[in-house]
C-alpha cells in the first residue's frame, strides 16, 4: 500500500516527514541501546531486513489478480517492537523505492508514517493485549497482522484524503472515497497475509523456537504449551 | 522481480560521474516537479530526465518504458478519485454506477492530470538514480551525511543480504511451480507460506554465522566504505545548469504559486 512518488502535493509531503523523523529517530536510539547490549543483533537485524525486502518482492496469490505483495510488518513488529521496527521499514521503504519503483522519496515520510510506525504498532498493540487475554497464538499472531495491515491501509487513505479534500464534503467524503476503492484488494489481501503470516510461525516454533526465546518473545514454557496445545 | 534496478546501474555509463551532481540533479528534479502549479514542468522534467536515462545510460527503451507504465497503475486508481471527487466547475462528463451519478468537473480533471504528470516526472528522477547509481556508491555519500553509524551498517549488511535471499527465494519458487504449488488458492496460500518461512529460517542462520565471521575478523561496528573521486566536469555542469534555467523558467512562465 505505497503512495506513489509525486502524489502528495504542497504541504502534506512535508508535513508527513515531519511526523515520521522523530518516531524514526527515537527507533535508532532504541537501536543503538539494543546494539550496544547485544553485539550479535545488528547482522540478525540486517538479515531480518532483508527477509522482508524480499518477502515485499513476491507475489502474494490474490482474489482480484491485482498487483498485491505481503508487507511483513506485523512479522517484524511482533519480532523486534514497533521501535526497531520503524527503523527496518525505513530502510525498506527505500530500497524499495529505488530498486522496485514502489512508493517514492517524497512520499517516504508519508510511507514510513502509514506502513512503518502506525502498522507495526496496531499490530504489536494487539500481539500484546491477544497474549494477556491467553487467547491462542496462531489466532493472535492472524489478527495481529491482519489489523496492522488495515491500519496501514486507513491511514493510507487518510493521508491521500487530507491533500485533496472533495468539494462536496471536505476531507471524509475523499476518504470515503479513497477506502471504498483501495478496500477491493486491501481487505482480502490483509486477511491473506495474516494467515501467511501465522503459518510462518507456525514452521518457526516447530523448527527453530530459540530465535523467539533469544529475542525475549515469548518464554520456553509458553513455546511448550503452544506446541502442546497443537499437537 | 528478476531485473532489479540496480543491475542495470551497475553497467550503466553514468556510474562513473559524480555522485553528489546526480543527486543534486534527482532533488533538485522532484522538489520543482512536486511543486509545479501545472503539468507543463513536470512533462519538461520527464522528458529530460527519460532522455538522460536513455541517452546517456544507455538503458534499453522498452525495458524504461515498462519501467514507466507499471506504477501507473497506482496513480490511476488514486486519479480516479480525485478526477470525481475534488474541485468545481464546469462538468466535463459523468457515469452511473450502481444507481450514484459521477459527475467529474474541469477542476477535478485539472487536478488528476497534475496529479499523474508530477507522479510520472517523480518517476523518472527516481529511475535516473536507480538506473545510474549503484547502492555502493551511495554508501559513501550517506556515510558523510551525519546519518547514525548503525543505521548506515544495517542498510549496507541488509543490501549484501537482499541479493542472496532473492536467489533463494526465486529457486524456492520455482521448485514449488514445478511440483504444482501453486495451482489453486489454497495451495498457493500453503506454498508461499512455507517458501517464506523457510526463507526466515535459513536467513537466521545466515545471520548468526555472519556475526561469528565478522566478530572473528574484530568487527567494531564499522565498516569502512572506499569513496572513489569524481570531480564535475565542464559539460556536465553546463548541460546541469542550462536544465536548470530552463526548467525554472518554465515554472515562472506557467503560473506558479509562491514558489520563487
Amino acid at each position: 500500500m505505497h503512495v506513489m512518488e509525486g502524489c502528495l502535493p504542497g504541504p502534506w509531503w512535508q508535513i508527513w516527514f515531519a511526523i515520521s523523523i522523530p518516531v524514526i529517530a527515537y527507533g535508532i536510539y532504541k537501536l543503538n541501546k539494543l546494539v550496544d547490549e547485544r553485539r550479535d543483533i545488528l547482522p540478525l537485524l540486517a538479515v531480518a531486513g532483508a527477509f522482508i525486502f524480499v518477502l515485499s518482492a513476491l507475489k502474494l496469490p490474490s482474489v482480484t489478480g491485482s498487483c498485491s505483495h505481503p508487507t511483513g510488518t506485523g512479522l517484524a513488529a511482533i519480532l523486534f517492537g514497533p521501535a526497531v521496527t520503524a527503523v527496518l521499514g525505513t530502510i525498506v521503504l527505500l530500497y524499495q523505492a529505488l530498486f522496485l519503483a514502489h512508493g517514492g522519496l517524497t512520499t517516504l515520510g508519508a510511507n514510513a508514517f502509514s506502513m512503518g510506525i502506525v502498522g507495526p504498532v496496531v499490530a504489536y498493540v494487539i500481539y500484546k493485549a491477544g497474549m494477556k487475554m491467553n487467547l491462542n497464538f496462531y489466532v493472535v499472531v492472524f489478527l495481529a497482522a491482519t489489523f496492522g495491515d488495515w491500519a496501514t491501509y486507513v491511514v493510507t487513505s487518510i493521508e491521500l484524503a487530507l491533500a485533496f479534500p472533495s468539494a462536496v464534503g471536505g476531507s471524509l467524503t475523499s476518504f470515503k472515497a479513497f477506502a471504498t476503492i483501495f478496500a477491493v484488494t486491501q481487505v482480502p489481501l490483509a486477511i491473506i497475509e495474516g494467515a501467511v503470516t501465522a503459518l510462518i510461525f507456525k514452521y518457526i516454533i516447530q523448527v527453530k523456537e530459540d530465535v523467539l526465546v533469544g529475542l525475549n518473545v515469548m518464554t520456553a514454557d509458553t513455546i511448550r504449551k503452544i506446541r502442546g496445545s497443537a499437537a | 522481480m528478476n531485473n532489479l534496478l540496480d543491475d542495470y546501474a551497475l553497467a550503466s555509463p553514468l556510474r562513473h560521474h559524480s555522485n553528489w551532481l546526480k543527486l543534486a540533479i534527482v532533488a533538485f528534479g522532484l522538489l520543482v516537479g512536486v511543486s509545479s502549479p501545472s503539468p507543463a514542468t513536470p512533462l519538461f522534467i520527464t522528458l529530460s530526465m527519460g532522455f538522460a536515462t536513455l541517452f546517456f545510460g544507455k538503458i534499453p527503451l522498452k525495458f524504461y518504458l515498462k519501467l514507466v507504465l507499471l506504477p501507473l497503475g497506482f496513480a490511476a486508481t488514486g486519479s480516479v478519485v480525485i478526477l470525481f471527487f475534488f474541485g468545481t466547475g464546469g462538468e466535463v462528463f459523468s457515469l452511473e454506477i450502481f444507481g450514484y451519478r459521477l459527475v467529474a468537473n474541469t477542476g477535478g480533471v485539472e487536478m488528476a492530470l497534475l496529479v499523474i504528470s508530477r507522479t510520472v516526472s517523480g518517476m523518472s528522477c527516481v529511475f535516473f538514480l536507480a538506473l545510474s547509481t549503484p547502492m555502493i556508491e551511495l554508501f559513501a555519500v550517506v556515510k558523510r551525511s551525519g546519518i547514525p553509524d548503525s543505521v548506515v551498517e544495517l542498510s549496507m549488511l541488509m543490501y549484501r543480504y537482499i541479493f542472496l535471499f532473492l536467489d533463494v527465494a526465486i529457486s524456492i519458487k520455482d521448485a514449488q511451480t514445478i511440483r504444482l504449488g501453486y495451482t489453486n488458492f489454497r495451495r498457493s496460500v500453503y506454498s508461499i507460506a512455507m517458501l517464506a518461512s523457510t526463507l526466515f529460517i535459513r536467513s537466521w542462520e545466515q545471520g548468526e554465522k555472519l556475526y561469528i565471521a565478522m566478530d572473528s575478523r574484530c568487527y567494531d561496528g564499522k565498516l569502512t566504505v572506499f569513496e572513489a573521486k569524481r570531480p564535475i566536469r565542464a559539460p556536465e555542469a553546463v548541460l546541469t545548469t542550462v536544465y536548470a534555467i530552463l526548467t525554472i523558467a518554465l515554472l515562472h512562465f506557467t503560473g506558479n504559486a509562491g514558489f520563487i
